[in-house]
């Protein structure tokens, strides 16, 4: 009785350690099968959604690369894409679904600020990393939301880039800052005015204007009756931005415009009464989408513009750095998990905070314990508005 | 100065456009439908993709956005206002017009694009015209024709007559014969027709932009509930006053505040003379 007791439980054993055994083995492979998910939060549909729909071609194919090649570290990327149609709420829903129902490791986006200022404290509770795509300032903060990491420039570096070269390029010193009623707005005209006031310059004229306001001849008279000898707007409404060039234009005045990079955007062109009103008119622009003297642009857009164009039907008539900055978002994620060997929030937080000079088709990425922004200030250039070719622009008259 | 106040008349023209589109529609039904500021935009964006887009004639292509409209107007009274009404539930309207507002909206929007695209110039005119240019003047004129047009309608023809007397007691029109269910149809079409066409006259300022609606349908109402819902007139004179304040407001206090004067003018005016300036006084026999 008891040899065949112990007979029993010997074999029960050798069964039981079997199935540890398969079941540590099958765990392994389970792991390695692990895909790592990235959430992506884009307005697809609604404002902003060309900005975000070119993005989207840079993630989608950064994936699709990285994933032919093999994923990171053996695990594949699995992409999960929502459209929050540039609604905050949809934005916020959307991302609590990916962080406790989907359990993503990283987030991607919002693109529109407005959203992201809703989203970031979401993320950051859930202790997941955000690669933080919208301009404004505030949605980086290395003590409030650590796990949030920038490669897109902030709303300030626009607005510096523009003031150096209307001050110091142009040599202009009168200055009318027009901003929209907007939240982005209204916060970049102030910004706008106060780094201005700091290089020693005081606006002769501001105003906030509805984006949807049909005329801005008043405006216009206003700040031509205060002296200006450079109009600065900052939105991204391309209704006013046509409307703005289109009175300067019909009043023929030649006031040069340096200001906000929707002022190149292409839909502009079909606005305007006549082609000749985006003239003397200059936007907030990248090294990464600007033509050299020599015609030619950086190796590394070139790179991915001739990998990715079969994609995007052949002609690129739409600005390129978005794609870019889409693209490295992805690298940059790649970067972090290789970098810390997994993807433990904390782990990436260290990679990422020591992080110096990555080398991304966009810009080059430096981090630090300090520092959320990673896009440098020698990566900003001012372009002509109306050179647009290919994805790409050209420099401003120096 | 001239300036402002041309352009307050212009935009001032629009929202009483939108606010006689307003009283055609409330008068056979009694509903205040929230698709009115999407009317026009769909005048706006259609006349601009017939006539640059399909190379259309404008004169043809104020049919066709009108043609637009109107469907459009007749969809809205079949699906959203018709069963609607002889519900017990009072304003389930205000829902239904809402979700048919944000239906075209969004349809238009993928379809058109979110960027705002530029309306053809209807009349060959030079761009330095200043105060006499065409996107000032264009819908001043037909606001003015379809006012016109409107009193015409209403005391000379006889579905004029009997739109009035739906709007005056709806049970004693059908007491007296008429078909009321088709006649709100034929308003509800004829208000469509007429808001696209003034969304094509007034496209060289707003833009061919899918988002135009909501603010249409905000200050249309506003300029509706100042001069007096059912009253033409008083949607005429509101509109052109809502028009003129709110650019004299930008001019004087900053673009900020624009859209908080002009709520402000209709608070005032609701609290001095609730019915509006040239509306009727509600009495109900107890």
């Amino acid at each position: 009785m008891k040899e065949r007791m112990l007979g029993a439980g010997l074999l029960r054993a050798i069964v039981a350690a079997g199935v540890v055994a398969t079941s540590g083995l099958v765990s392994q492979t389970a792991l390695a099968a692990q895909p790592i998910k990235i959430g992506w939060l884009s307005s697809l549909t609604g404002p902003l959604s060309s900005a975000a729909t070119a993005e989207n071609q840079g993630v989608q194919f950064a994936v699709e690369e990285i994933n032919k090649a093999g994923g990171i570290n053996g695990q594949q990327i699995e992409l999960l894409t929502r459209d929050t149609a540039g609604d905050p709420t949809k934005a916020v829903n959307f991302a609590q679904q990916l962080l406790f129902r989907d359990k993503v490791n990283f987030i991607i986006g919002p693109v529109n600020s407005g959203e992201s200022l809703a989203t970031g404290p979401i993320a950051a509770k859930a202790g997941i990393p955000n690669i933080v795509i919208g301009s404004i300032d505030e949605l980086t903060d290395p003590k409030k939301f650590p796990l949030a990491f920038r490669p897109i420039n902030t709303n300030t570096q626009w607005i510096k880039s523009a003031n150096d070269y209307a001050l110091n390029v142009l040599k202009r010193s009168k200055v009318a800052v027009i901003g929209d009623t907007s939240g982005y707005g209204t916060s970049s005209a102030k910004t706008a005015a106060e780094l201005l006031k700091k290089a020693g310059v005081e606006p002769v004229y501001t105003a906030l204007v509805d984006p949807n306001k049909t005329d801005l001849s008043d405006e216009i008279s206003k700040a031509r009756a205060a002296g200006a000898d450079v109009l600065m707007p900052w939105s991204a409404a391309t209704g006013l931005l046509g409307r703005l060039l289109n009175t300067r234009g019909d009043m023929q005045w030649d006031v040069p415009v340096v200001g906000h990079p929707s002022l190149m955007a292409l839909p502009i062109k079909e606005l305007l009464n006549k082609p000749e009103y985006w003239e003397g008119v200059y936007a907030a622009g990248y090294v990464s989408t600007t033509y050299g003297a020599d015609g030619k642009l950086p190796e590394r857009t070139q790179a991915l513009m001739d990998a990715i164009r079969p994609k995007l039907g052949g002609e690129i008539n739409f600005t390129f750095w978005w794609v870019a900055l889409g693209y490295d978002t992805v690298k940059v994620i790649e970067h972090a998990v290789k970098k810390a060997g997994s993807t433990d929030p904390k782990a990436i937080q260290a990679a990422l905070e020591n992080t110096a000079k990555l080398e991304g088709v966009y810009a080059t990425y430096s981090w630090g314990p300090d520092q959320r922004n990673g896009f440098p200030d020698s990566a900003m250039v001012v372009n002509r508005a109306n050179s647009f070719k290919d994805g790409s622009f050209e420099l401003a008259p120096q | 100065m001239l300036l402002v106040i041309v352009s307050g008349l212009a935009v001032g023209a629009l929202y009483a456009a939108t606010a006689l589109v307003y009283n055609v529609m409330f008068s056979t039904s009694k509903v205040l439908s929230v698709t009115t500021g999407h009317i026009c935009m769909l005048g706006g964006v259609f006349g601009a993709w017939l006539v640059s887009d399909l190379g259309v004639p404008s004169v043809i292509a104020l049919a066709g956005a009108a043609l637009v409209g109107g469907a459009f107007g007749f969809l809205t009274e079949i699906v959203a206002v018709r069963r609607v009404l002889s519900r017990p539930v009072e304003h389930l309207w205000l829902l239904t017009t809402l979700a048919m507002a944000t239906m075209v909206q969004q349809a238009v929007g993928l379809w058109w694009g979110t960027e705002p695209r530029p309306f053809p110039r209807l009349i060959p005119q030079d761009f330095s015209a200043g105060v006499l240019d065409q996107k000032y003047w264009l819908p001043v004129i037909t606001v003015i024709i379809m006012a016109l047009g409107l009193e015409f309608f209403y005391r000379r023809t006889m579905y004029g007559k009997v739109f009035v007397a739906m709007s005056e007691d709806v049970f004693a029109a059908q007491a007296r014969g008429i078909a009321t269910s088709r006649v709100r149809s034929l308003s509800y079409i004829i208000a469509g027709a007429l808001g696209a066409v003034a969304g094509f006259a007034a496209g060289q300022l707003t833009f061919a932009f899918f988002a135009v609606g909501h603010g249409l349908t905000l200050y249309g109402f506003i300029a509706l509930a100042a001069g007096g819902l059912g009253s033409n007139l008083g949607a005429l004179v509101g509109g052109l006053a809502l028009g003129l304040f709110s650019t004299f407001a930008t001019y004087f206090f900053g673009g900020e505040y624009q859209q908080t004067i002009a709520v402000g003018l209709l608070i005032i005016i609701l609290l001095l003379k609730p019915e509006g300036l040239f509306g009727q006084r509600q009495v109900r026999a107890v």
